[in-house]
C-alpha cells in the first residue's frame, strides 16, 4: 500500500501536479506513513528524477518549476512534522538580489528550484541592502544566504553584502552563494563567496553540496 | 483620367513582413488596453507624478513606486508630438544616421562584461584598450554605421566606468555613437564630454553627436534611474532609446504576439512621459525581444524567434511612424564559429529586409555576456552581402538590356561589353573575406577557414592605428572622466578584477 502513496507522489511531482502532490501526502500521512518516509521515498524520487531528466535534456525549466511546486505544496504538509521529528531537512536558504538591482526573475528562479530540493526559501527580494541581508539572517538564521545581481555595477554589492555579514559577525554561521550573468566562479572567489551557481539547476545543486546532502 | 503603371519600374527591394495591418492593429490597441487597464509600475516620484499631471490614473502608492494606469488618449496626444525622424551624427559631424521610414543602420551592442582577446582568442573580462579597439574596428568597416561600447571597462573605477567607455569610443571611432549611463551623473559627465568634443554646448543644439540606450525592466516596471535619464535626456534634446528587453516564457507571455504586445506598453510609457516632459523630445522605440531558452534560462540572441519579434515590431513601430531600434548581428554562441555564423547571418537578414532603422547588437556572442572582434568583422561582409539583397532587381528598359542581348546574339559573350564593364561593380556584389577561389589557389594561400580569415582581417585593422584625438582634447575629456574617479572615490568595495 505504502509503496502505491510513494509512486504516486512521485509521479505527481514528476508531472508537476500539486493537487495529487498535495493530495497524496495528505492520505499518506492519514494512513500513518511517517513525513520523513514520505519526503525521502515520495517527493525526492520524483524531484530526482526531475534533475535526471533535466540535465539529459528531456525536462524544461517551466516543466521543472512546476514539479518543484508540486513537491514544495506536498511539503507544506510535511514540514511541521518533520521539525517536530527531528528528520534532516534540507536546510533554509535567505534568497535576495542585492542592492541597486532590480532584476527579479534569476532569484526567483533559483528559489524556486532550491525549494524543490527540499530548501525552505525566505526570499527578501530585490534591491536588498547589506543591513536587510543581515536582518533576515538574525532572524532566521539560514544555513546559506543567497546573493543575485545581473548587472556589473551590482555585482560588487555581493562583495559589499558579504563584508558586512563578516563584520556582524555572522560570517560563519551561514555559506554564502552568489549568482548572476556577470558572476563568474573567478569573481566569486575574489569577493569570498562558498560557491557560485551558473546556473538556477546549478545552483540547487551547490545548495545541496554546501549543506552537505548532494 | 487615372493612369495606371506598368511594370517599367517595379518595386526593387524585398521586404519581410510578418504580420497583417489587421494584427499590427490588434497588438497596438491591445497595449493600449494593458497600459490602462493593467497599468504598469514606476519607481520614481517625479515619473508618476508627471503621468498624473497629464491624465494618469496613479494609485497604490507605495515607498518607492506606483501603479500608473494611462488613458489611451494620451499615448494619441503623445504620438502626435513625437518626432518621426532622429538624426543622430558622429563625433566630427563626418557621419550621421537619419532615422525614419526604411532607412536602416548597422551598428554594435553595448556592455558586455566579457570580450575575446584577438590575440589569444580567449574569453576575458573588458578593458579600456579592448573598447577603444573595438571601437577602431567598428570605425574601419564600412557597413557598420554607428557604435556603442563592445564591453563594459573593468580596469577603471567602478561607478564611473560609463565615462571611460566614452572615452575609449571617442578615441576610437568618428561614427555616431549610442552611449549607455550608470546613473544620472554619469549621462552629465557624458554630455559635458560630448559639449568638449564639438567645442561648445551650443554645437549640441546643431544635432546630437550621441544619444542614450535606456532600458526598462520586464515585465511592466520603469525603476527610477530609467525615468531620472528620460526626464534629464528629454530636457537635454538628447535622443534615447527606450527598449524594454522582454523574455517571452520567463518576463513576458510565452507566445510572440503577447510579448510585442507587453513590450510595446512598457515603450508606450517611455514615449508619453517624454513628450509630457518635452513635446517634441526625441525618442527611439526597441526592439530587444526574444525568448528564454527552456533548458538553460538564458536570454537567447540568437533565436527564431529574437528574428521573428524584431521583425514584427519594426513593422508596428513603422505603422506607428517611430524610429525603431532593431536587434541582428548577434548570436548565443562562445566563440566566433559556425553556428556564430548562421545565427548572425539569419538575424542580420531577416533584421534588414524587415527594415528596422537602428540595427544593434552586431558583435554579440554569447547572450550578451561577450563581445567578439571577428564577430563584429564577419558580420560586415554578412551586411553588406544583405545590402545587395536588399538593392532587389530593378526592371526597366536600361536593366533588361535587349539592347545588349540583340548586339551579342546567339552564341557570343559579355564579358567584353561596355554595357558588362559600365554595369558589373553596381549590379554584382563582390566579396571580401569569402572564398571563391579555386581549390589550388585556396590551399597556396594557406588552406584558411573564414574565421581564420576573419581573425586575420581583426588584425589587419587593429595594426595601424592613426589617433583620432588630438593630445588637448584627449586630455580635457579624461579630466571629466577622472574628476567623476575622484567624486566617487570611496563608494565601492576595492576590488581588482584582473590582479
Amino acid at each position: 500500500m505504502s509503496e502505491k502513496i510513494f509512486e504516486k507522489l512521485s509521479t505527481a511531482v514528476l508531472e508537476g501536479d500539486s493537487g495529487t502532490s498535495v493530495e497524496t501526502t495528505q492520505k499518506g500521512l492519514d494512513e500513518g506513513l511517517s513525513a520523513g518516509d514520505i519526503l525521502h521515498s515520495g517527493l525526492i524520487v520524483g524531484m530526482n528524477e526531475v534533475g535526471v531528466r533535466f540535465k539529459r535534456g528531456d525536462m524544461f525549466v517551466p516543466e521543472v518549476l512546476m514539479s518543484a511546486e508540486a513537491m514544495s505544496e506536498g511539503m507544506k504538509l510535511l514540514r511541521p512534522l518533520l521539525a517536530k521529528s527531528g528528520v534532516k531537512m534540507a536546510g533554509k536558504i535567505v534568497m535576495g538580489t542585492v542592492k541597486g538591482d532590480l532584476h527579479d526573475i534569476g532569484k526567483n528562479l533559483v528559489s524556486m528550484m532550491c525549494e524543490g530540493a527540499g530548501f525552505e526559501i525566505v526570499n527578501i527580494g530585490f534591491d536588498a541592502a547589506p543591513e536587510k541581508f543581515i536582518e533576515a539572517i538574525k532572524e532566521h538564521q539560514p544555513n546559506i544566504v543567497g546573493m543575485s545581481a545581473m548587472l556589473t555595477t551590482t555585482m560588487r554589492a555581493m562583495g559589499h553584502t558579504i563584508k558586512a555579514i563578516e563584520e556582524a559577525g555572522l560570517r560563519d554561521t551561514v555559506d554564502v552563494m552568489v549568482g548572476g550573468a556577470p558572476v563568474d566562479q573567478e569573481f566569486a572567489d575574489r569577493i569570498g563567496a562558498d560557491g557560485y551557481g551558473a546556473n538556477a539547476p546549478a545552483s540547487a545543486d551547490l545548495a545541496k553540496e554546501l549543506v552537505g546532502i548532494a | 483620367m487615372k493612369v495606371k503603371k506598368t511594370n517599367h519600374l517595379t518595386h526593387t527591394t524585398p521586404v519581410f513582413e510578418v504580420l497583417t495591418e489587421e494584427e499590427i492593429e490588434a497588438i497596438y490597441f491591445s497595449a493600449l488596453s494593458v497600459l490602462y487597464e493593467t497599468g504598469v509600475r514606476v519607481y520614481n516620484e517625479k515619473g508618476y507624478d508627471l503621468a498624473h499631471s497629464g491624465g494618469a490614473i496613479v494609485e497604490d502608492v507605495t515607498d518607492d513606486s506606483a501603479l500608473v494606469k494611462m488613458p489611451p488618449e494620451m499615448v494619441d496626444k503623445a504620438l502626435a508630438t513625437l518626432p518621426k525622424k532622429v538624426v543622430v551624427y558622429g563625433p566630427d559631424r563626418k557621419n550621421k544616421m537619419e532615422l525614419y521610414k526604411d532607412q536602416i543602420y548597422f551598428g554594435a551592442g553595448s556592455d558586455t562584461p566579457f570580450t575575446i582577446d584577438p590575440d589569444t582568442r580567449e574569453r576575458r573580462r573588458a578593458t579600456y584598450k579592448d573598447v577603444k579597439n573595438l571601437a577602431r574596428l567598428a570605425d574601419a568597416l564600412p557597413n557598420l554605421d554607428f557604435h556603442m561600447s563592445l564591453g563594459i571597462v573593468q580596469d577603471t573605477a567602478v561607478g564611473t566606468y560609463d565615462r571611460w567607455q566614452y572615452l575609449a569610443m571617442l578615441e576610437g571611432t568618428t561614427k555616431p555613437i549610442n552611449i549607455t549611463a550608470v546613473d544620472l551623473d554619469g549621462l552629465n559627465d557624458q554630455l559635458e564630454m560630448a559639449y568638449i568634443r564639438l567645442g561648445g554646448e551650443k554645437e549640441w543644439k546643431k544635432g546630437p553627436i550621441f544619444s542614450l540606450y535606456i532600458e526598462p525592466v520586464s515585465p511592466l516596471s520603469h525603476s527610477v534611474e530609467v525615468i531620472d535619464k528620460l526626464l534629464f535626456s528629454a530636457d537635454k534634446r538628447i535622443p534615447f532609446v527606450y527598449t524594454p528587453c522582454p523574455l517571452a516564457g520567463a518576463t513576458a507571455p510565452a507566445t510572440l504576439a503577447g510579448t510585442a504586445v507587453q513590450a510595446l506598453t512598457e515603450s508606450l510609457l517611455g514615449i508619453v512621459l517624454s513628450q509630457l516632459r518635452k513635446p517634441g523630445a526625441p525618442l527611439i522605440i526597441g526592439g530587444l525581444m526574444s525568448n528564454m531558452d527552456m533548458r538553460t534560462a538564458v536570454y537567447s540572441y540568437g533565436s527564431p524567434e529574437m528574428a521573428l519579434l524584431s521583425a514584427a515590431y519594426t513593422q508596428i513601430t513603422k505603422w506607428l511612424d517611430v524610429p525603431m531600434y532593431e536587434t541582428a548581428g548577434c548570436s548565443d554562441t562562445k566563440l566566433y564559429d559556425e553556428q556564430a555564423a548562421l545565427e548572425s547571418t539569419i538575424n542580420i537578414a531577416t533584421a534588414a529586409l524587415a527594415g528596422g532603422n537602428m540595427i544593434h547588437d552586431v558583435g554579440y556572442m554569447e547572450q550578451g555576456l561577450t563581445s567578439s572582434p571577428e564577430m563584429l568583422v564577419a558580420s560586415d561582409e554578412t551586411i553588406s552581402r544583405v545590402k545587395r539583397i536588399l538593392r532587389g532587381i530593378p526592371v526597366n528598359d536600361d536593366t533588361k538590356a535587349l539592347d545588349v542581348i540583340e548586339a551579342i546574339g546567339p552564341g557570343g559573350h559579355y564579358l567584353a561589353h561596355d554595357h558588362t564593364f559600365e554595369r558589373f561593380k553596381t549590379e554584382i556584389w563582390p566579396p571580401k573575406m569569402t572564398s571563391r577561389e579555386s581549390y589550388e589557389e585556396w590551399e597556396a594561400a594557406g588552406s584558411k577557414t573564414y574565421g581564420q580569415r576573419v581573425n586575420e582581417k581583426v588584425q589587419e585593422i587593429l595594426e595601424d592605428e592613426k589617433p583620432i584625438l588630438d593630445e588637448k582634447m584627449y586630455k580635457e575629456l579624461r579630466r571629466i572622466c577622472e574628476l567623476a574617479d575622484e567624486r566617487h572615490a570611496g563608494e565601492e568595495l576595492e576590488l581588482d578584477m584582473f590582479g
